[in-house]
């Protein structure tokens, strides 16, 4: 049994927190060098506005799902954890804070505050649904990750992100390690699969085709977890007859995650430049992001921000914008009535919130579906599932627990409130955290991409 | 001694005020100003260019729609405030223009008390808020406040100073030839708060116009540094 260090439950190990070891001096080092123009300049700028401007009104709290979920919780509050931060950059860092101390909040650190702040940094998902409440924009979120980089200098990362993320993707093309041959024999199985329900229909898998229209690539956990997804892709691709390809290790990476993204700009970057390699290899037109958000956030926005533009010769788009295109070019002849059942939509953070995509999912299930029903809160104001920030990925010890009772409880309610039997989400790591959900609380919901739904409704 | 008293908060620091409260609210202007472009940090619906940017941000600023949406008490809490306080600042720095307004004794009663009943109300929402922890520098602030605007308002419903003596004083401080302000004593501690309050303004409260700016053109702008 491991010690409580913020609350009842734990995410990360004690060989990695490890919590008698003294890093208070190195955490305050990593601070610094946060603050600093050269090294932070992506981020610098919200991140201490958020840390100087916030009047702790409390608003963002009503926002926050861990917080609601949580029953209110004090602790589970943005404010809250964000001032566990806040409180030792005050001190640290700021004049008021060293002349005046506690009378304006600012704290001195202690060994016990970044053991703390190493579990609180992993009880927000990152969603930002915070900074859409606070009156100046300021996001506790963003804070959070700030201080899971800090974290990182470290060594304080869950291996669920770094060492089985980021590390394997990089060395073996995908978090998974899926092996070539085995993607090879999933990608024939996949084929003979609709070859079987689609008589007389011919499918093609292209794999590391160089210079296609569009290079798909997927979060590789639909490969051995949401093959249904894959399979909507395949067919997809072959009834409007594009020119695309699906891409394996021998050309780079065909793992679309990034989960740098949650932890570490600088292994945000390291998985960037790999994609880059493999797209240079491959010279696609458009990079097609599968049914994955947070890659959408880091491959379709922030990469446009951190990388020349002549690096990157090809656009970046997110495969529901795809088959948008498609449908809205008369590509796509649908059969609502192939999909009756009621189903439901949940706009995930990094596609909706922080991506910009809203409408073109819906479109789509409208013309694939029968019976839409809207959740609510809908659009930017969706509760963040809480398959994010990596959370998907993390179930060790008891977070499973933390996960289905302060997000996931929420999100039941949504869900249940709609009547929908079918649950549709364009992000794997949403599809995880759902699926988590049906069997934590019994639920009689299928979880689904939105691909298999459209290939489902395909008129031949 | 009362003369001193005079001299030193009804000239000595109105410009130490002026000068404090002008250098410090250009130094956190530029401070975020200078600090380089962050990479597009949009919440969508976002905008792409700078006056629809603009033009949200004042929206925002008079809609507040994450109050409205979230927390209503501090949605009318925060109208009350600063409704009340920008009726009852204008009414103050009219003097450098106007000597008298019609109803201005009236109008500048009303917009101080709405202010005053904001801001206590803040003060109660935080003793008995949960959310968040509030520090004596938010209760401080707070309460200079409610003691500045209950003493003007006072001021102002017994009419206790005469509006002519009081735009001969706005207007030697302007002009460079300072001359004694009104000597009612309710008015001098009025004023010594007042200033005191406007010194410590841009170090805590109002970074807020600056970081509203700032924090919502971050969620707002959808352009990339980059070229697509
Ligand atoms: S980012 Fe989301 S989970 Fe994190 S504090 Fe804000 S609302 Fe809560
Ligand atoms: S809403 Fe904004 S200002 Fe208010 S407590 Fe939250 S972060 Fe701070």
């Amino acid at each position: 049994m491991m010690e409580k260090l913020f609350d009842e439950y734990r995410g990360l190990s004690d060989k990695k927190i490890r919590p008698n070891e003294p890093k208070s001096e190195q955490f305050l080092k990593a601070f610094k060098e946060l603050l600093d123009k050269k090294n932070n300049w992506a981020f610098l700028l919200p991140f201490k506005l958020s840390l100087e401007a916030c009047t702790h009104c409390g608003t963002c709290a009503e926002a926050c799902p861990v917080y609601i979920g949580s029953g209110r919780e004090k602790i589970y509050s943005p404010v809250y954890r964000a001032d566990m931060l806040r409180r030792i950059y005050k001190k640290y860092f700021t004049l008021s804070g060293r002349i005046f101390g506690r009378l304006v909040g600012a704290k001195e650190i202690t060994e016990r505050d970044v053991n703390a702040l190493a579990e609180a940094a992993y009880r927000c998902t990152i969603c930002r649904r915070c900074a859409l409440a606070c009156p100046f924009g300021l996001d506790n979120g963003l804070i959070m990750r700030e201080a899971r980089k800090i974290l990182a200098e470290l060594g304080i990362v869950p291996d669920e992100l770094k060492e089985e993320g980021v590390e394997n993707q990089i060395t073996y093309g995908s978090a998974p390690k899926i092996p070539y041959e085995a993607l090879m024999n999933i990608l024939d199985f996949v084929k003979s699969e609709i070859e079987e329900n689609r008589k007389n229909v011919n499918i093609e898998v292209p794999v590391d085709k160089v210079g296609a229209k569009y290079l798909i690539i997927n979060n590789a956990g639909d490969y051995l977890s949401f093959l249904d997804t894959i399979r909507g892709i395949v067919e997809i691709m072959n009834y409007v007859n594009e020119d695309w390809t699906f891409n394996s290790q021998n050309t780079g990476v065909f793992d679309n995650v990034n989960y740098g993204l949650f932890y570490s700009d600088k292994d945000m970057i390291r998985v960037i430049r790999a994609h880059l390699e493999t797209f240079k290899k491959l010279k696609p037109e458009y990079v097609v992001v599968g049914e994955c958000g947070h890659a959408y956030d880091v491959l379709g926005h922030l990469m446009k921000d951190l990388i020349p533009a002549e690096e990157r010769p090809f656009k970046v788009i997110h495969i529901v914008e795809l088959y948008d295109k498609f449908l809205r070019e008369g590509k796509l002849k649908l059969d609502k009535d192939k999909n009756s059942a009621p189903v439901t939509f949940h706009d995930s953070c990094k596609i909706g919130r922080c991506g910009g995509i809203y409408d073109e999912p819906r479109r789509l299930i409208a013309a694939s579906c029968r019976d839409f029903r809207e959740m609510y809160p809908n659009r930017e104001y969706n509760y963040c599932c809480g398959g994010g920030g990596g959370f998907a990925l993390m179930s060790k010890y008891n977070f499973l627990d933390f996960r289905m009772k302060t997000y996931g409880k929420l999100k039941v309610q949504q869900i249940k409130d709609t009547g929908a039997s079918t649950l549709i989400t364009i992000c794997a790591n949403c599809k995880r955290q759902f699926l988590d959900m049906v069997s934590y609380y019994n639920l009689n919901t299928t979880v689904s991409g939105l691909s298999e739904i459209i290939a489902n409704a395909l008129v031949y | 001694m009362y003369e001193y008293m005079l001299l030193i908060v009804g000239i000595i620091l109105p410009y130490l005020t002026l000068a404090v409260f002008g250098i410090a609210l250009a130094y956190n202007f530029f401070k975020w100003m200078f600090l380089p472009r962050p990479v597009m940090w949009a919440i969508f619906p976002a905008k792409e260019n700078t006056v629809s940017i603009l033009l949200t941000i004042a929206k925002r600023i008079f809609s507040l729609p994450g109050p409205r949406k979230f927390d209503k008490l501090i949605f009318t809490l925060a109208w009350m405030f600063h409704i009340g306080l920008i009726v009852s600042l204008s009414l103050h720095a009219k003097y450098i223009f106007l000597p008298h307004l019609p109803f201005e004794y009236e109008m500048g009663s009303i917009a101080g008390l709405f202010a005053a009943i904001g801001s206590f109300g803040f003060i109660i929402r935080r003793y008995y808020d949960k959310r968040a922890e509030s520090y004596f520098a938010d209760y401080f602030a707070l309460v200079l406040l409610i003691i500045t605007l209950l003493l003007g308002t006072y001021i102002r419903i017994l009419k206790l100073v005469d509006p002519a003596q009081l735009w001969g004083w706005v207007q030697g401080i302007l002009s460079l030839n300072p001359v004694l302000p009104p000597t009612n004593t309710l008015f001098l501690i009025h004023l010594f708060f007042a200033q005191i309050y406007m010194m410590y303004l841009p170090f805590k409260t109002l970074i807020h116009p600056i970081a509203i700016f700032y924090g919502q053109k971050v969620i707002l702008d959808k352009r990339h540094i980059g070229k697509e």
